[in-house]
């Protein structure tokens, strides 16, 4: 009988990776030059990839089809973070977001090589070796554009300020994470992983000089609201560009916001015209 | 932006051979671009990056003409000599053989 820890794991970090994956994507045809728009959408390929990987084990363990874990389910029942689901605004919002989620993500899958689950351990160690590349990447575009003209510098600093915000959200603890950690399968507990990545964003924003103005951003510009649900959330700056400065919690039990109804009806509009269907 | 022009090798022994090239504003940018878009199918192990402007070739190509008969500098123009070495030998060996048949 496989742990329901376990499962809860594979499926927080697989959709994690499948629905960015699906938002990198969107850069297809789209990003500031040719090269990069292979090289972005490698990337794209890459954590779409490794999502693969985390619903081929799941699907192992729960004797279930891997298409339908992944494209089959309903909007409320998939457990990825909230920023991973946002739409990618400009170029510097994309990259704020890559660059914090590929920091978050080596920092999980550094723990996970630990696993009491040797097929995940090992698995973790090979997305590593991927997850390497698209950190160098990022970091070479983070020190180009924060060290260059001044229209990308500040459209930067705007992105690191929305998407640092929701960033803290990839540690948000997943369903059942006291089991998790207790029988093994998450070594390190979410909150622990949570400042190492908050000390690590943190010194890098420092080195590039970004960090007094991305936390100015995120305390002037928040304008708190009260959502239907009490909850305190920033309001939508003017023009949608820009996500909401909210929390980016919830998404790990399965609340996400209207960004996600788009992206999940175009996800899996196909799968669900043709459940089961062989290609 | 600079073009740089990228060279890839198949395997460690092989000789790199121009592949393309990438636009991209320094040479560490033009390596993660190369890579993504010629490696990206494993064509290759390895890459260079040069910026174009650091490759030098003749601008009048009229200097690479062969103007005249430079035989001299092929070992074909040669052949004949060693069929005249052949007859020497011969003709010395048949002086010595002579002599000492006296």
């Amino acid at each position: 009988m496989t742990s329901k820890a376990l499962i809860s794991l594979l499926q927080a970090y697989g959709d994690d990776e499948l629905v960015l994956g699906h938002r990198h994507s969107e850069w297809t045809g789209f990003a500031p030059h040719i090269e990069e728009d292979v090289a972005f959408s490698s990337i794209a390929q890459d954590e779409i990839g490794h999502a693969t990987n985390y619903f081929l084990l799941l699907a192992q363990l729960t004797d279930d089809d891997p298409d339908r874990l992944a494209l089959g389910r309903d909007a409320s029942d998939y457990k990825h973070a909230v920023i991973c689901e946002r739409p990618n605004g400009d170029w510097a919002y994309t990259l704020a977001r890559h660059w914090l989620y590929d920091i978050a993500d080596d920092i999980r899958l550094d723990t996970l090589e630990g696993s009491a689950d040797s097929t995940l351990a090992q698995l973790a160690t090979k997305m590593r070796r991927e997850e390497r590349y698209h950190l160098i990447h990022a970091d070479m575009w983070m020190k180009r554009v924060a060290h260059g003209p001044v229209e990308g510098r500040s459209r930067l600093e705007a992105g690191l300020s929305s998407a640092f915000a929701e960033a803290t959200g990839l540690f948000e603890p997943i369903e059942l994470e006291g089991e998790a950690v207790d029988e093994g399968w998450l070594p390190t507990p979410s909150s622990e992983m949570k400042s190492t990545f908050i000390e690590r964003a943190g010194e890098t924003l420092d080195a590039l000089g970004l960090s007094t103005e991305v936390r100015a951003n995120l305390d002037e510009s928040a304008e708190f609201v009260a959502s239907s649900s009490g909850d305190l959330i920033a309001s939508q700056e003017g023009g949608g560009a820009r996500p909401a400065r909210s929390s980016g919690l919830g998404g790990r039990s399965g609340e996400h916001t209207a960004d996600f109804d788009q992206l999940w009806a175009e996800m899996t509009k196909t799968y669900r015209e043709h459940p089961g269907a062989t290609w | 932006m600079d073009v740089y022009e990228v060279f890839k090798r198949s395997g460690h022994k092989d000789p790199f051979s121009h592949a393309g090239s990438v636009m991209a504003p320094d040479p560490e940018m033009a390596l993660i671009m190369a890579k993504e878009c010629f490696l990206r199918r494993r064509e290759g192990e390895h890459l260079w990056v040069t910026r174009r402007s650091d490759i030098h070739s003749f601008s009048d190509e009229s200097l690479l003409e062969i103007a005249a008969d430079k035989s001299y500098r092929f070992p074909e123009a040669y052949r004949d000599v060693v069929v005249k070495r052949e007859k020497a030998r011969a003709r010395a060996n048949a002086i010595v053989a002579e002599r000492d048949a006296s």
